[in-house]
């Protein structure tokens, strides 16, 4: 929709990208300072709230750093006419990006995958058998990308799904840990997902001790492995009790 | 004061009724036993269900409450219970238009506004940090995100010393129950024709401002603005955060390297920086000349009511957008149709309407810009 009449011309952006690569060797280091100072097993700060769309029937807004994502959730509602007769509830899961998400406009990744990896590390955790024959909806839109967005996406949708009363054994959080050279930073920044050698994700319930997910990709040693698990996972039952609290919080306001 | 309706052979039908039909009905049993808020939800969910068994059943039900009890309306004092509120819920689900109506005879709407009053507006620019302009516009709970990104291109040979802005409205599927992903709405083309055909023609920005290099290079603005909550006066919404963004706007200083491309003058390349010198380093911000804003009004009889909320704007359809600029002088006027008929008087009158609600825009725009500035 160009304000000019005639084809949109063609644009590019004036901020470098393409020689980025070449600075991929520091990281290889056994001393260097992440991108936002933080310590390699600090996580960012999480803000989350409930509550952020009000046409939906729960919602969450999370922003971890700088990446800022909101998931709403509509139903349970009647499942697709074309859907087969099912006795236990369905989950759809859509993500979507902004075009502004992303530092190159419309660069966003391809979202079908994060959306099914989304449906695997939910539907686990929530009683399907208590809304048979309908749909529940998982909508995210990723405002802005800042590094861990599925992360970050699934665990605002468990707190979406609580709010909306959806029942569920636990809530959901998610952690991940990139591997870079010899060192291990745990819930990266993009600039460190574009250089790591290797990522490890892991959806758990936290008070249940239970893994819904666990996606390993990249370049891994055993001993490597076994470390990154066990600071998810310790990270995991801590960003468990921060959505608690959030979710004790808005119980509050609410009934006051 | 509260309205309460009495229906008592409501709850009781409803019940059995409802559970025959294909849909189960979540929550139905815990109505009476959870607290309010999650009444209130699913008893939403419930009426939001409309297939055409539903329908056809509220259409029998609304004559047997008709013909049997013609007079379930009084108001009475004070707090009301549980008991009541799901009954007025229930009772504004079942027969809007006449929900609607009664508040208006009473010159109050059902969230408490008089007929001409907006709802709470709130501004906050500088929300998305990747963009080079943004801003947050909430109208009571309708949301909307706008960011700008600024790419160059080679200007057409028709205007080389112009710019571009290219907009667009998206309606992503968090914001409504109505929209599904891969099926867009059919409201956001239409938002997002009349958002450009307004920015363009209201002349607030001049595109001469977005030129780099004549005939070489110029700026293309790309303003997305994203519905987060959908909850009636889109329109009004997205210019807000549109032109919010505007205001924002920080343009990045750029330099033309040896390629005869436009590249960013960062702190990285400032060996580069010193043999290409920055061709926009003055040109840092848009000047913004007469800023447009809207206000939508619904026409319903003789009633006009000012910034409406989605239910309202379901009901009662005849709708008027009204864009005014910063002098009061008239952008756009938009009226899609719609069974009312608006005569001139009504336009008159939408149009004071708006001119009220420019002041009060500006003043939120005008704090915004200085909160940010202060920061």
């Amino acid at each position: 929709m160009a304000a000019k009449g005639g084809a949109a011309p063609a644009t590019y952006s004036p901020s470098p990208t393409t020689h980025k690569k070449k600075r991929a060797p520091i990281f290889t280091d056994v001393d260097w300072v992440r991108p936002d100072g933080r310590d390699f097993h600090h996580c960012r700060p999480a803000f989350l709230r409930t509550g952020a769309v009000n046409a939906a029937s729960g919602s969450a807004y999370a922003e971890f750093g700088n990446t800022k994502v909101i998931v709403s959730i509509f139903g349970p509602r009647e499942s697709k006419k074309a859907m087969m007769y099912s006795d236990i509830g369905r989950l759809n899961c859509n993500v979507s990006y902004t075009t502004f998400a992303t530092p190159i406009r419309g660069q966003a990744l391809d979202n079908k995958d994060i959306s099914a990896q989304l449906h695997k590390s939910l539907e686990g955790a929530i009683m399907l058998d208590t809304f048979p024959k309908t749909t529940v909806d998982v909508f995210a839109l990723v405002l802005e990308s800042g590094g861990c967005d599925l992360p970050v996406v699934i665990s605002c949708a468990s707190l979406a799904l609580a709010d909306a009363g959806i029942m569920m054994y636990d809530l959901v959080a998610a952690v991940s840990v990139s591997c870079l050279g010899k060192n291990l930073v745990i819930d990266p920044v993009s600039e460190e997902e574009n250089y790591q050698d290797g990522s490890l994700m892991i959806t758990c319930l936290p008070s249940r001790n239970e893994v819904t997910q666990l996606t390993i990709t990249g370049e891994w040693s055993t001993p490597k492995i076994h470390e990154a698990m066990e600071l998810c996972l310790d990270a995991c039952s801590k960003l468990g009790k921060i959505m608690r609290s959030c979710l004790k919080e808005s119980a509050s306001t609410s009934q006051e | 004061m509260a309205v309460r309706f009495y229906r008592p052979v409501f709850a009781l039908q409803l019940t059995p009724a409802l559970n025959s039909f294909h849909t189960p009905i979540v929550g139905i049993k815990s109505l009476k036993l959870s607290p309010a808020s999650t009444v209130n939800t699913h008893f939403v969910h419930l009426l939001r269900r409309t297939n055409k068994q539903t329908y056809l059943f509220n259409l029998r039900l609304h004559r047997l409450i008709i013909s049997s009890d013609t007079k379930m309306v009084e108001t009475v004092n004070g707090a009301s219970d549980l008991s009541s509120e799901m009954e007025v819920d229930a009772f504004r689900r079942l027969f809007p238009l006449r929900f609607h109506e009664r508040h208006l005879l009473e010159s109050v709407r059902p969230d408490a506004r008089s007929l001409s009053k907006a709802r709470d507006t709130s501004l906050a620019l500088g929300a998305v940090a990747s963009a080079d302009g943004s801003a947050l516009a909430k109208i009571g709970s309708t949301t909307m995100l706008a960011a700008i990104k600024m790419e160059v291109m080679t200007p057409a040979n028709e205007t080389p010393d112009e710019g571009c802005i290219a907009i667009e409205f998206h309606m992503p599927a968090i914001c409504s129950p109505i929209v599904r992903p891969g099926r867009p709405a059919e409201a956001a083309p239409v938002v997002s024709k009349q958002l450009s055909d307004t920015i363009i023609s209201s002349g607030m920005i001049d595109l001469k401002e977005l030129s780099l290099v004549s005939g070489k290079a110029a700026w293309m603005a790309y303003l997305d603005i994203y519905c987060l909550d959908a909850d009636g006066a889109l329109f009004d919404a997205a210019l807000l955060a549109a032109v919010a963004a505007f205001s924002h706007l920080q343009i990045p200083v750029v330099s033309l390297n040896d390629e005869g491309r436009i590249v960013v003058c960062s702190k990285e390349n400032e060996g580069e920086k010193l043999k290409n010198k920055p061709v926009n380093e003055e040109k840092r911000k848009l000047k913004l000349r007469s800023i447009p804003f809207g206000l939508t009004c619904i026409i319903h009889k003789n009633f006009i009511l000012a910034d409406p909320t989605a239910e309202e704007e379901s009901i009662m359809e005849t709708l008027i957008t009204i864009v005014l600029d910063s002098s009061y002088q008239l952008v756009s006027l938009y009226k899609p149709g719609g069974p009312a008929l608006a005569f001139e008087s009504i336009i008159q009158d939408c149009i004071a309407l708006s001119r009220q609600r420019v002041k009060e825009l500006q003043t939120i725009l005008n704090e915004a810009i200085c909160d940010m500035e202060v920061d």
